[in-house]
């Protein structure tokens, strides 16, 4: 017997919805910022995802040490209805065929999901902070069944205390081109047709306004032209949030077989630099911040989950493949679905469980710039220097130096405003006085964020030499 | 001679179950005893030959003799079939070329170390009738290369003939050539050999023919033997015996020796390689070094058969190993004379000293491993002498070392060996040679480190000197055309072009050391499909018209790539140079300027334009762990550069830039 409520809390999503799946490569996130105290009713529409509001974030909170317990939680549903040319994801295809009911392989999946659910010993035991977000990635999470996700939902608020008024109250479609060819040509699961009907259930569903829209950048045989139309198309959609991946050629992929990086018809490092900074522009220009590396939204509109990531907050994690970070300590589960089963018999034998780590601070460190360095806040330098030393906060801020001049790097005061290469270099003369104008340092948008894995590489070699 | 030790320690093994002291020492004797005189049927047990036989073989009863050959004509192979028919080395035990000890030697096919090997050998000839006298038979042998005549000489200059061994098929070859001439310099008799008679192609007439068109030598004293087969080999050490003189020694004179190379044991300390020339000398003598004049007393001294094999004594005309408590080879001065202490004599004629012709900086490939590099070629040079040692610093790689050569293959084994020995990474800086600049006011400076040498001194340069060589291609005459092109280009001077048969010609070209330091060779070899050979020797410094040329990024010199070039070669080389580098040289966050440039005046440039991108922007969800892997393994890649001002050099670009510094 499935320890699953036959029937779900909230109202099931009306059932033409049930195959608008669009799949989308893993997924999306966003935060609410608070505009829906009480969120909606859940929708499943195409890749899904959820999260439930709580108390919402000033923007720029320091990066609190990690002890803190998980106030996130993903969720990972891996299933798919074929994989997708570029993905590496931990997914399962499940082929076109849609039996009568519900399909087995969601059923046992979502089981084992709930026995790994139950058999997590929640961080604090006094009940700590509630569940702030629960974000369900994929695969396809509007694959499986609402029924299914609204048990599991359950599940959490059970073991790991109440989620605010826990519904769906975000989504993210996993659109990535308004062409027909190239979309076929990714091997996605939907054409654009589906795509306009989906767009529409989710702009017509009542208390969604809070959704995202994914798109991939750099596909093979993309032209200038393509782009520009697939951003148009997106800014009139007007979704609240715009993911923007550049395409990652993934070893053992259809797309790693076929194509090099670089090489035509994938386009060149130039071209596809100018895809980014096309995003950025025309994004910006309607209104959209791009407040992370891959991560565009409307104000008050970031990923609310994802938030937590780039803030090396702790998180838990669920399901094949997830990775959690829970006491300091991050985990990845078995990303084979026999050994993910085995993994959890153990969590529940007891022969397994979540070490607390005493993490080496250089690796903290690296954490910090890292996820800290994709967002448009930036590395908060007093919080920094706090945890790490001045001293290590001063020599990052010597090696960005040249690239504060040349525009790569922004630092910035306390209001977030930008400073002059020249106040930079002032508030870099002496020990003293460091910090007392910079309180930032972010990466530039987009030049900056272009070169991102350059410049945190060079930090990395100053922080660990 | 491996072999026999095995055999011995393996009847020790053998016979150790058998209990009692008495009947163990018993039996171990007799198989000591048996397996010696298999291994050596001249003398008693092997390891214990003593002075008495020794002091059998007066001078008449010596021949010491060196085999010289062109690389693969043979000599090795001759000289382990020598060591085998006289019983110092066991046939098929043992390795294969005996005293090419070193893995560099082996791989190669080359000798870069002296060895001694003293050989006993019964000698039955007409004029003696029925006896047949010992013969006590020191085989030298030589490294082949020009590179090591250094080597070569002082090992000469102990021998009083060689067997100039000659391939059958191939003929006389470029070496061949070089080592008759140092031989013959030497005033040694000369056994011609032409070897590898079973070999299909083999035509020894032919071979007769060039030796004696370019040697004049009789074609009738040629031995035609096949050191593989065995086929001819017994008229050999006859042939060593009846036509070398035997050293000339005075047997009543104090003792005078000279010391032909030296080597540092763990265990032993510094062993000499002696050649007595006067006198004798036994364990206890006190002797002195001529060159430095210290004394020392002699705690071992004996042959070389194929091991140490002590004997407590050396007689006039002897060679053998000595020990006397030296504790660096640095006091063991290769070509010194040592003598009876307290005695006054005269010292031997010494032998060329080092000439280092090429010099390169050698560094840690990884910029902490300077003690590590530091260590390995201290142990190195305890045992090869001839390279000449100086610290140096460059901005690019840190702290290093100034090697000086005696030529390109001395350079490239040295730095092999630095590898395979001592496990060293090195990073080495474009060879060049020593030029000498002499300025308007009179000052002169040798520069051994082109970027020692100011690029704006400030004072005129008045004549740039530039040392040569003399170069000795042997060709099938088909490449005669394109060998001249090549020679041409690197400014060479024809000197003589002759054919030494139908097919093969002879070119001589006095060159330009630099020109053929990097990549000549290869080329040659290239434009003939490997037919040519070539060897040079040392010439001269003739005046040219040098400059010194730097390599700036972003305007930054980088010092270990400045090179000293012709003139009117600069602009070429400039530019293939700054090519060469913006293909190995990655973009970066900024733009880089690649520049050649003389003194103040830019002659070639390129542009890397900056990264457009590198950017993960990727869904990754929480996991990050790969995203941070990645930017680990890329801040580790950032490690291995080599910074100059803020450019990030990969240590490729130093390998490829000596890969060929583009005199083409």
């Amino acid at each position: 017997p499935l320890p699953i409520k036959s029937e779900p809390t909230r109202p099931a999503p009306r059932s033409r919805f049930r195959n608008a799946a669009i799949g989308l490569p893993a997924r999306l996130p966003s935060p609410t910022k608070e505009t829906a105290p009480n969120p909606p009713t859940p929708t499943t529409c195409s890749p899904i995802c959820c999260l439930a509001a709580a108390a919402p974030h000033p923007p720029v909170p320091p990066p609190a040490p990690p002890p803190l317990p998980p106030a996130s939680a993903y969720v990972h549903l891996p299933f798919c209805r074929k994989r997708c040319h570029y993905c590496d994801f931990p997914i399962v295809a499940l082929g076109s065929s849609s039996p009568r009911g519900e399909d087995p392989r969601i059923t046992d999946y979502v089981r084992l999901l709930l026995r790994e659910v139950a058999a997590t010993r929640p961080v604090s035991d006094d009940g700590g902070a509630p569940l702030e977000t629960v974000f369900f990635g994929g695969g396809t999470p509007s694959l499986v069944p609402p029924r299914l996700v609204a048990a599991v939902l359950d599940a959490l608020r059970a073991r790991l205390r109440e989620l605010v008024g826990a519904g769906v109250n975000r989504v993210s479609l996993g659109v990535q081109a308004f062409q027909e060819d190239l979309l076929r040509a990714c091997g996605r699961a939907h054409g654009l047709e589906e795509v306009h009907e989906a767009v529409g259930i989710v702009t017509a569903c009542e208390g969604l306004q809070n959704w995202s829209m994914d798109l991939i950048s750099s596909l093979p045989n993309q032209t200038e032209e393509m782009w520009e139309e697939s951003l148009r198309c997106t800014v009139d959609a007007r979704p609240t949030h715009v993911s923007v991946y550049d395409l990652q050629i993934e070893q053992g992929t259809k797309f790693g077989q076929l194509y090099t990086p670089g090489v035509h018809p994938l386009p060149s490092d130039t071209e596809s630099a100018n895809f980014y900074k096309i995003a950025s522009k025309r994004l910006s220009e309607a209104g959209y911040h791009h407040y992370e590396i891959s991560s565009y939204c409307k104000p008050g509109y970031e990923c609310k989950h994802n938030v937590t990531y780039w803030q090396n907050r702790s998180f838990y994690a669920f399901g094949l493949g997830s990775a959690s970070y829970i006491n300091g300590v991050r985990f990845s589960r078995p990303r084979r679905m026999k050994e993910y089963a085995e993994w959890v018999q153990n969590l529940e034998d007891g022969t397994w469980s979540h070490e607390s780590g005493n993490s080496d601070t250089k690796e903290m460190a690296m954490d910090v710039v890292m996820l800290s360095l994709r967002t448009a806040w930036g590395l908060d330098l007093r919080s920094f220097s706090k945890s790490f030393g001045k001293s290590l906060s001063l020599s990052l801020c010597n090696t960005f130096k040249p690239f504060v001049e040349s525009g790569l790097v922004v630092a910035m005061d306390v209001q977030q405003q930008a400073l002059s290469p020249s106040d930079f270099e002032l508030d870099l003369q002496s020990e003293f006085d460091f910090g007392s104008r910079a309180a930032f340092i972010r990466l530039s948008d987009p030049d900056g964020f272009l070169l991102s894995n350059e410049l945190i590489s060079l930090a990395f070699g100053i922080i660990s030499p | 001679m491996a072999g026999a030790v095995a055999l011995r320690r393996s009847a020790r093994r053998i016979v150790r179950p058998l209990a009692t002291a008495t009947a163990l020492s018993r039996t171990l004797q007799q198989a000591e005893r048996l397996l010696s005189s298999q291994a050596s049927p001249e003398h008693g047990p092997r390891g214990v030959v003593s002075a008495s036989d020794l002091g059998l073989y007066t001078p008449e009863r010596i021949r010491n003799f060196s085999i010289i050959a062109h690389v693969d004509h043979g000599k090795s192979t001759l000289a382990d079939r020598l060591l085998e028919l006289t019983g110092t080395i066991q046939k098929g035990h043992g390795q294969p070329q005996y005293l090419d000890k070193l893995q560099v030697e082996r791989e190669r096919g080359i000798t870069v170390k002296a060895q001694t090997a003293t050989m006993f050998y019964r000698h039955t000839s007409a004029s003696n009738g029925p006896d047949t006298p010992r013969y006590l038979l020191n085989l030298i042998d030589t490294p082949g290369h020009v590179d090591f005549s250094y080597e070569v000489s002082r090992s000469l200059a102990a021998c009083q003939g060689a067997l100039l061994v000659v391939d059958a098929a191939q003929g006389v070859q470029a070496q061949t050539i070089a080592n008759f001439y140092l031989a013959f310099e030497s005033n040694l008799s000369i056994i011609p050999v032409i070897n590898k008679i079973d070999q299909p192609t083999a035509d020894p007439d032919n071979v007769k023919d060039q030796l004696k068109r370019l040697f004049d030598i009789d074609p009738s004293e040629a031995l035609l033997t096949s050191a593989k087969t065995g086929k001819g080999l017994e008229q050999v050490l006859p042939a060593v015996i009846e036509r070398i003189p035997c050293p000339p020694g005075k047997c009543d004179s104090p003792v005078r020796m000279l010391l032909l190379d030296s080597y540092y044991d763990e265990y032993k300390g510094v062993i000499c390689h002696v050649a007595v020339v006067d006198g004798a000398l036994h364990k206890g003598d006190k002797i002195a070094s001529a060159a430095t004049g210290r004394a020392y007393e002699v705690q071992d001294v004996g042959i070389m058969h194929p091991e140490l094999t002590p004997t407590g004594v050396l007689y006039t005309g002897q060679v053998g190993y000595v020990i006397s408590g030296m504790r660096s080879t640095k006091e063991a001065r290769i070509g010194d004379t040592l003598h009876q202490a307290k005695s006054t004599v005269e010292p031997l004629p010494g032998f060329k000293p080092a000439k280092h012709m090429v010099f390169s900086g050698l560094y840690p490939a990884d910029g902490s491993d300077f003690e590590a590099l530091s260590h390995a070629i201290e142990k190195l040079t305890c045992n090869d002498a001839s390279v000449s040692v100086t610290k140096e610093t460059s901005t690019a790689l840190g702290m290093g070392f100034r090697c000086g050569f005696l030529g390109l293959l001395h350079m490239d084994v040295f730095h092999q060996r630095l590898e395979q020995e001592y496990g060293a990474q090195v990073i080495s800086t474009i060879p060049t040679v020593p030029y000498i600049f002499e300025y308007g006011d009179g000052s002169k400076v040798q520069v051994e480190n082109p970027a020692a040498l100011a690029s704006n001194p400030g004072k005129r340069v008045s004549t740039c000197w530039e040392p040569t060589v003399i170069a000795t291609i042997i060709i099938p005459s088909e490449y005669v055309g394109p060998v001249i092109m090549l020679c041409s280009e690197r400014r060479g001077e024809q000197l003589e072009y002759t054919f030494i048969d139908a097919q093969r010609a002879l070119l001589k070209y006095r060159l330009p050391l630099k020109e053929i330091i990097v990549d000549f060779y290869n080329e040659l070899k290239g434009i003939t499909s490997g037919y040519a050979t070539f060897d040079y020797e040392d010439s001269e410094y003739q005046q040219s018209d040098l400059v010194k040329m730097d390599i700036l990024l972003n305007g930054q010199p980088v010092d270990a790539m400045a090179t000293i070039v012709h003139n009117q070669k600069a602009h070429r080389i400039g530019k293939e140079l700054v090519e060469k580098l913006k293909k190995f040289i990655d973009r970066q966050m900024f733009e880089i300027t690649i520049q050649a440039a003389i003194g103040s005046k830019v002659i070639a440039r390129e542009t890397l334009s900056a990264m457009r991108k590198n950017v993960l922007a990727k869904c990754y969800g929480g996991d990050i762990t790969r995203k941070k892997k990645l930017l680990e393994k890329q801040k580790e890649g950032k490690k291995r550069m080599k910074r100059v001002g803020s450019v990030d050099i990969p240590q490729e670009a130093f390998h490829e830039l000596l890969k060929g510094s583009g005199s083409k």
